[in-house]
């Protein structure tokens, strides 16, 4: 926090308090936004609009018009089937939450563990176990996702084993060249040599080292993960409508785009921005955790 | 002592081509399970929607679906290997690797073009910005570099179409089966779109590794002798800055190849990641099955190539590896 060169610093900082805000403000987003909205439209729907009943959640139903432009009820205007785009904006969101951190969970989990063996296992497991998590590392990500998920289905839940099976070879490394250092530390050595299992140096005094490290990396990977279930929501092999997702709400406005390319900018610019924030944030967090890159 | 060296490299070039080949082995077995596990197969496509149980298992029997899996898997493998990948389901059940061969070099082209084009770019960009370190200039560059780094294709790809296709009216949006414009004119947007990631790894990569070349003794020596600015960048500076940079163009190569999924997609391009993806869509396994193992053998031998690439060109690793 204090000393070191200033002005590189706060230019940095900057980034890492405007992602955080962004990603907090999105949090909020995707836990409230779907109840809010929902509520709000099927009040304001009946109120203004007598052909329609109630507001239907399932459709999404606010209004007699398809494409209706941003008004006081519909905030950001409706889509090709009068549904709200502020509130599936708001369930995408909580998708891409939801199936990020589902499969960051899965990542880190299944890579700490891998890594760990990769360290501390016997060498007849550690060889192979590091050569198998490499080739996973190297094959193309998408490529084994869209092979996954044209195997199992087009899912949330199918969506989440694909990625988390594309997601755990990088926190595996992590975990090896971490460990690798922390390992030799004079007080895991005193411990060592103290007659401490190799368990609970584990948990005692390796994994606690590097949690900020972990968290960081995994905030780095969240991104690409989302990346990813937009990428395969966009190609029509990932969550599929009615369930709105970022990735078919821009696949499904492309359609559209001659006509109404305003309804492309929304899903895109958050997408973006949920990217770029976590990014920065990833970035933020590496850069004060790592003294060297300061 | 050479002679060892040699014998060495032999050794190493031996036993990554046969990792290779099990990888793809590998593969072809995660994608003969793949076709296991999914309800259906040829015989429940050939049958139709309305045929009986009977009739189903009658074709199957005279498909010779009814054997034993590794039999299955034996005959799979030997088939591919004469390259014979099987039929498409749909269509007019083309041959895959017909289907596959007409899809291919569109995917090449543009991935070629691509890579090309953000090599030039990359490295120019990344050598300017590396000039001028920590000025306005470079620090334009590096937020440019940050921000196509991470934008995603599909949303790049329909704000460039908005720009040049419907606002501007300059280029074709999608590719169609006649084309009046000529084909270069089709290509230029998913070139841009393929090329804009790459374009800016490279150029942060190449700025990178230009500031740590200049900041090198031999440089300090050089421009104590005289050496005009110009000739000291590129000759002294960017020839031994350039070597990371050219593995990461290789494995950029392999990315944009097996890639090119979205923007296949968005331009409608018949390639092979459109192919895979419309197959996906249709459940056409034998399609699905032959482009996976395409992509991953091609993704393989890049990877390979990029390797053995290395040692030839940097006399460093060359002494390191003996």
């Amino acid at each position: 926090m204090s000393g070191g060169v200033k002005s590189g610093k706060r230019k940095r900082d900057w980034f890492l308090i405007g992602g955080l805000v962004f990603l907090s403000f999105l949090l909020l987003f995707a836990i409230f936004g779907p109840a809010i909205r929902g509520a709000q439209l099927s009040a304001e729907a009946k109120r203004l609009d007598p052909t329609l009943r109630t507001y239907d959640p399932v459709m999404d139903r606010i209004s007699a018009k398809t494409h209706e432009p941003p008004g006081p009820v519909a905030l950001l205007g409706t889509d090709e089937l009068q549904r709200d785009i502020v509130a599936r904006l708001a369930q995408g969101a909580r998708i891409s939450l939801f199936v990020g951190f589902t499969v960051q969970i899965i990542a880190v989990v299944v890579g700490v563990a891998v890594g760990m063996a990769g360290v501390f296992a016997p060498k007849w497991i550690r060889g192979p176990l590091l050569r198998f998590t490499d080739g996973m590392f190297a094959f193309p990500d998408i490529l084994l996702a869209i092979l996954i998920v044209s195997i199992i289905g087009f899912t949330v839940n199918a969506v989440i084993v694909a990625l988390a099976i594309t997601a755990w070879p990088a926190i595996a490394r992590l975990t090896v060249t971490q460990v690798a250092t922390l390992k030799d530390r004079e007080y895991v050595i005193a411990a060592k040599a103290a007659g401490a299992p190799t368990i609970y140096l584990i948990f005692k005094h390796i994994l606690p080292q590097m949690t900020g490290v972990l968290m960081a990396y995994s905030m780095i990977e969240l991104a690409g993960t989302i990346l990813a279930e937009s990428t395969l929501s966009f190609l029509g092999i990932g969550v599929q409508a009615p369930e709105a997702t970022w990735g078919n709400m821009i696949g499904a406005a492309r359609i559209n785009m001659n006509s109404y390319p305003i309804e492309l900018i929304w899903p895109c610019l958050i997408l973006s921005l949920t990217i770029f924030s976590l990014n920065f944030v990833g970035d933020g967090i590496i850069a004060r955790s790592d003294p060297k890159s300061r | 002592m050479l002679h060892y060296a040699s014998v060495q490299l032999a050794r190493a070039l031996l036993l990554r081509i046969l990792f290779g080949a099990l990888s793809l082995f590998f593969i072809s077995f995660v994608t003969f399970v793949a076709d296991e596990i999914q309800p259906g197969d040829r015989a429940t496509v050939e049958a139709g929607e309305k045929a009986t149980p009977a009739t189903v298992e009658r074709i199957r029997e005279n498909l010779g679906l009814n054997r034993p899996w590794p039999v299955r898997y034996a005959e799979y493998v030997g088939n591919a290997l004469h390259g014979d990948f099987g039929k498409s389901y749909y269509g007019i059940k083309e041959p895959v690797a017909t289907v596959v061969g007409r899809n291919f070099p569109v995917t090449v082209v543009i991935a070629t073009s691509a890579i090309t084009l953000a090599s030039i770019i990359g490295i120019f960009l990344g050598t300017l910005a590396s000039i001028w370190a920590n000025r306005a200039g470079d620090r334009a560059i590096l937020v440019g570099s940050t921000l196509f780094v991470t934008l995603p294709n599909f949303v790049l790809a329909p704000i460039l179409v908005y720009i040049f296709c419907l606002q501007l009216n300059y280029l074709p949006q999608i590719w169609k089966p006649d084309r009046p414009e000529g084909d270069f004119w089709y290509l230029v947007l998913p070139v841009a779109v393929l090329a804009a990631r790459p374009t800016a790894l490279l150029t942060r990569l190449t700025r990178a590794k230009m500031v740590e070349t200049m900041q090198m003794e031999f440089i300090r020596a050089c421009v104590a002798k005289g050496v005009p600015p110009f000739r000291l960048v590129l000759r002294h500076g960017l020839r031994n800055a350039v070597l990371p940079v050219i593995t990461a163009i290789g494995t950029s190569f392999g990315v944009l190849l097996t890639g090119s999924f979205v923007v296949e997609t968005v331009f409608n391009l018949p390639g092979l990641g459109f192919l895979t993806i419309d197959a996906i869509r249709k459940g056409d396994m034998p399609v699905i099955q032959t482009c996976v193992l395409l992509t991953g053998a091609m993704f393989i031998f890049l990877n390979l190539i990029v390797d053995l690439m290395l040692p030839i060109l940097d006399p460093r690793i060359r002494e390191s590896q003996v």
